[in-house]
């Protein structure tokens, strides 16, 4: 049963003034570390299409501090379940939040080792399928933003709606994947430049099934319920 | 014919036998819209309905003049020792009988109910004799019987090895954690059905504590356990089922983990993640 949205909104403040802070804390470096990776991931596309080294620069430069920001979450964590012990809805909300930051690792490893081919590919002659990983990088940001959402907002109708997007994106990848490899086939000259957009399309789709993750981890915070593997059905099953 | 009437012994003592996996529990204690007042009007406890099952460990939790040491204390009658005192609606089922049955044996319900309380209290005895007491009052003289429970006894409780060398030594000279092993081995020797334990660990530092949680979760496989505590910690350690009360109503009663996890009332929820209380 999803009793509410957004329970640390509507949660009577702790006894402990200390507590409220530490949550807050955890919270909100899960939300910056979110912001960093989300740019990232706009630096490494704006990378790649625009061909811009600096942009593809300060992807793989920034992915350090997300790397960082996930070992503060970690630590906050680990510090609010030693100090506080605590229960319920907030033992839930201190698992999600470092469940979170190790998908924002991954997204932002991903969206680094997109930068790194557009590095590449950007020293060979432009080709015009490149344009066309923009469509697949749109439906993977707004997937993401919107788990990001999830989380900040405890949003459960919306995490539920994330599967079947994740599924368009993988259909969508599939789709390009095959016309690429004709592609390559008829253009065997490029082919570095095609089988490095392959990978980037890959990524992409890494992308999406973290951003899954997240909701997953977001549903479980708001409501009890693990939603992994099962979809809606946990949530009437709780 | 009553379990805990005078001269009944042990009717329902088949419950103590192994269970097959899977097997669905017998029911130890039920109680149907208890209500109670210290003073015969106003009631402390308002309607408590639950059921507590055999070899299984229950916490009763809530803020302090919940009513849970009420409820508590009702189950082996020890309120009967408040003259004013008494059930003002409902009644309370022990192994199948209703306790406030006026032909129940009070001695007879507390033999069956034995009870741990948050200050040790061994008797100014040696332990040898703190611990063959119930038995002794209760008739039995045969030195070998006695002396064999005792032994049972101290084994259960954990405390064989570290005094066996010394059973005709006093039992206030032992440790604050050994004496509250004494109690328990003085309650388990009278071979209860049911053990309840108000704030057993409240007085104990934190070795002794886990020495006697560790005792809890031994003795559940052979007696039903209800603990009353206010730390929340030991609740989610030691307990199957945990019962939330407040004001004296029973908010909640669940699982556990589940209560612990996804707490289904807000009142429970903002108790147990120290949010009143």
């Amino acid at each position: 049963m999803v009793r509410s949205n957004n329970i640390v909104a509507t949660q009577t403040a702790h006894t402990l003034s200390t507590f409220n802070v530490a949550m807050k804390e955890i919270r909100n470096s899960v939300l910056t570390m979110a912001s960093i990776t989300q740019q990232n991931m706009e630096f490494a596309i704006r990378g790649l299409l625009e061909r811009s080294q600096e942009a593809c620069n300060e992807a793989i430069a920034d992915d350090d501090e997300v790397n960082s920001f996930e070992k503060v979450v970690d630590t906050e964590g680990m510090q609010i379940l030693i100090r506080f012990s605590p229960v319920a809805a907030d033992l839930r909300h201190v698992l999600a939040a470092m469940k979170i930051a190790g998908n924002l690792e991954r997204i932002s490893d991903q969206a680094q080792s997109v930068a790194r081919r557009a590095r590449k590919i950007i020293k060979h002659p432009e080709v015009s399928e490149t344009r066309s990983v923009e469509p697949l990088f749109e439906m993977a940001i707004n997937l993401y933003k919107d788990s990001i959402r999830c989380y900040a907002e405890g949003d459960v109708e919306l995490a539920l709606s994330l599967y079947e997007r994740d599924q368009e994106l993988d259909k969508a990848h599939s789709k390009m994947i095959k016309e690429l490899t004709k592609t390559m086939e008829r253009q065997p000259s490029n082919l570095k430049t095609y089988l490095h957009l392959i990978f980037i399309l890959r990524c992409l789709e890494r992308i999406g099934d973290h951003a899954v993750n997240i909701g997953e981890d977001a549903v479980f915070a708001e409501s009890a319920a693990d939603i992994r593997h099962v979809g809606a059905r946990a949530l009437t099953d709780s | 014919m009553s379990a805990i009437s005078a001269g009944t012994e042990k009717t329902v003592g088949s419950q103590k036998t192994e269970k097959p996996e899977g097997a669905k529990k017998s029911l130890v204690i039920e109680t149907n819209e208890v209500s109670f007042a210290y003073d015969g009007k106003k009631d402390v406890l308002k309607k408590i309905s639950m059921q507590i099952f055999a070899q299984e460990v229950t916490a009763f939790i809530g803020p302090s003049g919940c009513g849970k040491s009420t409820l508590l204390r009702n189950f082996n009658r020890m309120n009967d020792l408040i003259p004013t005192a008494k059930i003002t609606n409902g009644h309370i089922s022990i192994l199948g009988s209703d306790i406030f049955d006026p032909m129940v044996d009070v001695i007879e319900l507390r033999k069956k109910v034995g009870m741990v309380f948050q200050k040790y209290n061994p008797f100014p005895k040696s332990i040898y004799e703190n611990v063959a007491y119930g038995l002794r009052i209760a008739g039995e003289n045969r030195k070998s019987v006695i002396d064999q429970a005792v032994e049972e006894s101290l084994q259960l409780s954990g405390l064989w090895e570290e005094v066996k060398d010394r059973l005709d030594a006093s039992g206030m000279g032992l440790s604050g954690g050994q004496q509250q092993r004494l109690c328990i081995a003085r309650t388990i020797a009278v071979r209860p059905e049911i053990i309840l334990m108000d704030e057993p660990c409240s007085a104990l530092d934190p070795i002794s504590t886990a020495k006697v949680e560790d005792l809890i979760t031994q003795l559940k496989e052979k007696f039903t356990i209800v603990i009353v505590t206010h730390n929340m910690q030991q609740a989610t350690r030691v307990s199957d089922r945990t019962a939330f009360f407040y004001l004296g109503s029973l908010i909640e009663m669940d699982d556990t983990t589940k209560l612990f996890t996804n707490p289904t009332q807000k009142e429970t929820e903002d108790y147990i993640s120290g949010r009143f209380g």
